[in-house]
């Protein structure tokens, strides 16, 4: 039975469904990579991914002290500042993404093929240049499709925008593990990728050079100008609900299907030697990942945040060699060393892998 | 510049890429070897595994 009404107050009947928000990491909690980085991709806040070209971007996790949206229960949100203007002014490019994986949209319940199906967007935005922005939803499956509408900012005001999107015969969703849709905040872009006459709030084929109407502001050639944006949130259905507050260990757990870090403090795992010079043994990421995962190690040695294969007898060995991951699946990898010299090392002996002063053993991305 | 990674049996089983000392697995839906086909597709060559 749908629930429309709880103590005279009518809701939407999807108000308390849980999961409902397909967007993850909305409320800018979890920040597993740090919370400052100048990177045109994620660098900052898990799952958003700020892209620029032209001049340089500084992204950086936020807390958030006061104001309209702390009274809705927000305590973070993403920056992006304009670090350096840019120099070129129709390349430039300053947009904050999120990426939603296909298989969620597909089995989200929107009928999204069809044009009086709904899903809705909301979210607050907050910018030191007043102005009207943009935000493109874009399907990435078969003939990729593109809906872009507006919203008005007045500078350093928050605001809250929703907005209901329509489905479209045209859009393709895979059931699969690749990009369903890209939901985009267009800050600045040049006139490489607008156009004059694009028109706003309907589906047509994607055009890169026709991401939305041209910009009348010009964020992207004022030095240290800054777009703010929290409590982001896409939903089934024409009307935008409260915004689904998840706690941090949910969040994090979804935000580790597609980046994980791993930090240890000394002896963390058992490795098998293989050879006077060689050791292996295999890590377990938390969670499934969404694919396979790039894999970065620390770098191999006995310095604060270096990590090494021990002596059998537990010391640091007198040669630390390199070290590889290899056999890397959704669920882990074989980390291996190689290169060593170190006392006890034989064939079929036991040793452990150490992490010295606080190490970050391993990154594991799984980024869309 | 990428760099071939081989298992035990000497079966290619992770793609090094040199510039950012990072591993990559031979998975289609990992990003970074989408990147890496296309390099190959150019006509470029990585580097032979280690025997």
């Amino acid at each position: 039975m749908a629930l429309t009404d709880i103590d005279g107050v009518r809701l939407a009947d999807n108000a308390f469904t849980l999961g409902k928000n397909l967007i993850i990491n909305g409320a800018m909690q979890v920040a597993q990579r740090g919370t400052s980085s100048t990177a045109s991709t994620y660098g900052t806040v898990d799952r958003f991914r700020p892209s620029y070209a032209s001049g340089t971007v500084t992204q950086t996790q936020q807390s958030l002290t006061s104001g309209d949206p702390y009274d809705e229960g927000f305590r973070y949100f993403l920056r992006t500042t304009n670090t350096t203007a840019g120099s070129d002014d129709a390349a430039e490019q300053r947009e904050i993404r999120q990426y939603i994986e296909a298989q969620n949209l597909a089995s989200s319940g929107w009928n999204y093929t069809s044009s009086t199906s709904y899903c809705t967007l909301s979210f607050w935005a907050r910018s030191s240049v007043g102005g009207t922005y943009y935000v493109l939803n874009r399907s990435i499956d078969g003939t990729s499709q593109g809906y872009t509408f507006s919203f008005e900012l007045t500078a350093d005001t928050w605001t809250k925008v929703t907005h209901a999107i329509p489905g479209n015969s045209n859009i393709t969703v895979d059931n699969d593990n690749g990009i369903g849709f890209q939901i985009r905040f267009l800050t600045d872009l040049g006139t490489n990728y607008t156009d004059s006459g694009h028109t706003l709030n309907t589906w047509a084929a994607f055009s890169d050079s026709s991401r939305c109407p041209d910009f009348s502001h010009d964020w992207a050639g004022t030095t240290d100008a800054t777009f703010d944006v929290t409590g982001v949130q896409l939903e089934v259905g024409s009307v935008a609900t409260p915004f689904e507050h998840r706690s941090y260990g949910d969040e994090l757990a979804r935000c580790q299907r597609y980046f994980q870090v791993c930090i240890r403090n000394e002896e963390f795992v058992t490795a098998c030697v293989t050879s006077s010079s060689g050791a292996n043994t295999g890590l377990a990421f938390v969670n499934e990942m969404r694919a396979a995962p790039t894999i970065t190690l620390a770098t191999a040695g006995s310095s604060a945040g270096n990590v090494a294969f021990l002596t059998t007898g537990g010391g640091t060995p007198s040669t630390i060699g390199s070290h590889e991951a290899l056999s890397i699946t959704t669920y882990g990898f074989r980390f291996k060393a190689s290169g060593y010299s170190a006392s006890g090392w034989t064939s079929g002996a036991a040793t452990n892998v150490y992490g010295y002063s606080t190490a970050t053993v391993y990154t594991a991305s799984a980024e869309l | 510049m990428y760099k071939l990674i081989n298992n035990l049996m000497g079966e290619l089983s992770s793609i090094h890429r040199i510039s950012d000392d990072a591993f990559i697995p031979l998975d289609p839906g990992n990003t970074d070897y989408q990147e890496y086909l296309a390099w190959l597709a150019e006509g470029n060559e990585p580097l032979p595994a280690d025997d």
